[in-house]
């Protein structure tokens, strides 16, 4: 493969990871200033406000980063895969995308009539409804471009044979504009980000409410944080388990729908229906090489169902097996998230104030990077996963990239200028954040006063 | 008997909606680089809320696009790879420079009034980028369609090509004080128009002779008289009304669908040849219509916002875009 194929690749993969770490954020900031300002309106108390209107200045931040790079992805589909957008556009996933226009609209104009002229609008749950469809425009959002990863993964919407037969001329004919918004792993897919990405931003945010509780000098600030650390905790404990139940859905789908991606991720050399549940090592020939074999564990969870194998395929379809190492560390991560969270549900449960001692604070901070970890690795696992196909089955990366040149240049400056940009981004966060004294936020939300006009 | 091809109409009128919010944000971005304490007050309140608008708007341009014209983004992709890419890093740091100076803290070490300058400067630079695409898309300009090659060079020394660049921004610069009701700058607006429409009008004309026919009139005219509607007390509040200046802006850039329709890159290309068939033509016309309601009331919905928070105060109020103009005598 081309030495531009590899860089096309990898300038996507490198823009999409730092884009979904942004957007986790920005979908947890969205969630939690809305539970916020509804329990603001509810109870009055002023931590709830102090929390909304600190969060608003990042939530700003981290919208018009996300915007930028969500822009950048767009175009770079087309820039980069124009081979791939082609076929796109020429079935209904375009419709897809179209949609996911609307859901960014709704984001958009309730986003800047919240945050700039908030307080135009009288009433006690006013500003908490103005929030609502922040939340589901950047939800679906989320949803809609999974929709379009749910299509790759299973494509539907035309005549897959004749477009496969077509060769070079690529022509798509039988199209139904509608089908891919529903297509074999759509459910799944859809279900897991609805889990998993407010998973990470919530979490994320309560590892910084974490820290910063720590490090609080005043009453008033620890009871801030500890309020937001709350809140965090509280949703993250909904997000697992939706987290949980989706993932294991999910990886009935791949049995179903994409078995060698099932094979390489479960390393299984050959089919079987009492494979032992392998963590890490690799596949030699047929034989399984290094690792830790648990026997029987894999046949038990799927209940004796018939798995595939690697040896089903050729090997030079396989993808890089790589993925079954990340899957494993995603599951491992996964398992100690879900065991820190019945920590604390058992914590409070017995009437114990779970932060009153440090050590959990501390736990929470390293929870809350390796939820991040595992989120990162669960879309590596995904999109690697279906390597050499860009749409699984139907075109390869190498048939939809562009091979031109002059995309190394302007391609590498993305690059460096992500690698400044995105910790900023975190860093300027940070610092908006706390920017104002404590008795101001506390004297509740704002109406764009915050803004340097 | 030829019909009115309506995927190029719909997505050719979302493109003037962006072209004129982003014009508005040029010649914002322009009056901060060059007086930015004298023009804060005005600009500011308009561009902080609009600018992530303009974002959205630039999305569906592309996204509709892309629906209406699949068998050209294989080369457009390949063509303008570089450039496209250059535009994305602008557009990176527009938005970073802009939602980093609407927060920054005072007195740390970068200004506010950097970063929005800055601002400014990533706002040229795009303009820079897309009227290079624009033209080349409307002229063929440096580019060669058999080997999907693009060349700057060629690009600049295409006769029309910076006639066309220099046109619009004399124009920009023309309609900044009429936009942003800048007094002080108002006797500079009709010379700069006026000699902004005449270099774009060569420009074209040196593209193609075809290009100067009586449907240029119509832009070219109304543009002139915002300018000149500028210098009358008795006309000035309706031509600084943003709502209004927005409206007659987009009939203008929309009226200049001529240039690439029926035929585009120079006449290389036959629109209608390459927009989308079949079923994908009323899927697009179902998501268009619905699409339309769904962002028509969200509009509606901003500017009755940005109406009422003039009238309450302690809200900070932006930009009086549908609201009661105000003008500094």
């Amino acid at each position: 493969m081309s030495d531009i194929v590899n860089f096309d690749r990898f300038l996507f993969a490198f823009t999409i990871g730092s884009h979904i770490l942004l957007v986790s954020l920005s979908i947890g900031m969205a969630i939690l200033i809305c539970v916020s300002e509804f329990l603001l309106a509810r109870t009055q108390n002023k931590y709830y406000g102090g929390l909304v209107r600190r969060l608003v200045r990042p939530f700003v931040v981290s919208f018009g980063i996300g915007t930028a790079s969500g822009i950048v992805m767009a175009v770079e589909l087309v820039n980069l895969f124009p081979r791939f957008m082609t076929l796109v556009s020429s079935t209904g996933v375009i419709a897809v995308f179209y949609v996911e226009i609307f859901a960014f609209f709704i984001e958009t104009i309730f986003l800047v009539v919240y945050v700039y002229y908030g307080n135009t609008f009288k009433g006690r749950y006013t500003r908490w409804l103005l929030t609502l469809p922040i939340v589901v425009g950047t939800l679906l959002s989320a949803v809609l471009i999974v929709m379009v990863n749910a299509w790759m993964n299973t494509p539907n919407g035309f005549d897959i044979g004749a477009y496969v037969a077509s060769g070079s001329s690529y022509t798509v004919t039988g199209v139904d504009p509608w089908a891919p918004f529903l297509t074999a792993s759509t459910g799944y897919e859809v279900f897991h980000v609805l889990g998993s990405v407010p998973l990470t931003g919530v979490m994320l945010l309560g590892g910084f409410f974490a820290y910063r509780y720590l490090k609080s000098p005043t009453a008033e600030e620890r009871t801030l944080f500890l309020t937001g650390l709350r809140l965090a905790v509280a949703l993250a404990l909904v997000f697992v388990v939706l987290s949980i139940i989706a993932g294991a859905l999910e990886i009935d789908g791949l049995w179903q729908y994409q078995p060698l991606k099932y094979a390489a991720i479960e390393l299984d050399p050959t089919p079987g229906s009492n494979d032992p549940m392998t963590l890490f090592g690799t596949v030699v020939g047929t034989s399984i090489v290094g690792g830790l074999q648990i026997p029987g564990l894999q046949g038990f969870l799927e209940g004796g169902k018939t798995m595939p194998g690697l040896s089903q395929y050729p090997q030079s379809s396989w993808p890089p097996l790589i993925i079954h190492d990340a899957f494993d560390v995603m599951l491992i991560g996964g398992a100690l998230l879900g065991l820190f969270v019945i920590a604390y549900v058992a914590l409070w449960v017995t009437k114990r104030k779970p932060f009153d001692k440090p050590l959990l604070a501390y736990l929470f901070l390293a929870f809350s990077a390796l939820t991040a970890t595992v989120m990162e690795l669960g879309w590596m696992t995904d999109e690697l996963g279906r390597q050499p196909w860009i749409v699984y089955n139907v075109l390869t990366v190498a048939n939809a990239a562009n091979g031109n040149n002059a995309l190394y240049g302007p391609g590498i400056a993305i690059i460096v200028g992500y690698c400044f940009l995105v910790p900023f981004t975190f860093w300027f966060m940070d610092r908006v954040f706390r920017g104002k004294p404590i008795a101001v936020d506390l004297s509740g939300p704002a109406g764009g006063e915050d803004v340097n006009y | 008997m030829s019909t009115i091809n309506w995927l190029f109409e719909i997505n050719f009128a979302i493109f003037s909606v962006f072209f004129v919010l982003f014009v508005s944000e040029l010649m914002g971005g322009v009056l901060l680089l060059v007086a930015y304490d004298a023009t804060k007050g005005k600009v500011l309140p308009y561009l902080v809320p609009i600018w992530e608008v303009t974002g959205t708007f630039a999305a569906f341009w592309v996204v509709t696009g892309d629906f209406a014209y699949p068998s050209m983004l294989w080369p457009v992709a390949n063509l303008l790879a570089g450039l496209i890419l250059v535009f994305l890093i602008l557009f990176v740091l527009r938005n970073a420079s802009i939602s980093f100076a609407e927060l920054i803290l005072k007195g740390g070490r970068i200004s506010e009034k950097r970063l929005y300058q800055l601002f400014g400067i990533a706002t040229i630079g795009i303009a820079v980028a897309v009227l290079v695409v624009l033209s080349a898309i409307v002229s063929g300009a440096g580019v060669t369609l058999a080997t999907l090659n693009f060349s700057l060079w060629g690009w600049v020394t295409s006769s029309g090509s910076i006639p066309y660049v220099v046109g619009v921004v004399f124009i920009a610069v023309g309609l900044a004080p009429v936009f942003y009701d800048i007094a002080p700058l108002r006797r500079l607006s009709v010379p700069f128009t006026v000699a902004g429409v005449a270099v774009e009008a060569l420009g074209l004309y040196l593209y193609s002779s075809s290009f100067l026919s009586g449907y240029f009139l119509i832009p070219a005219i109304l543009t002139v008289l915002a300018s000149v509607m500028y210098q009358f007390r008795s006309t000035i509040p309706l031509v600084t009304n943003k709502l209004v200046f927005a409206i007659v802006g987009t009939v203008i850039v929309f009226s200049l669908s001529y240039l690439v329709y029926p035929t585009a890159f120079g006449g290389a290309i036959k629109v209608d040849a390459v927009t989308t068939s079949g079923p994908m033509v009323g899927a697009f016309y179902v998501l268009s219509a619905v699409g339309a309601v769904v962002v028509g009331l969200l509009m509606a919905f901003y500017m009755l916002t940005v109406r009422n928070a003039a009238k309450v105060p302690g809200v900070p109020s932006p930009a009086p875009s549908v609201g009661p103009v105000v003008h500094n005598p």
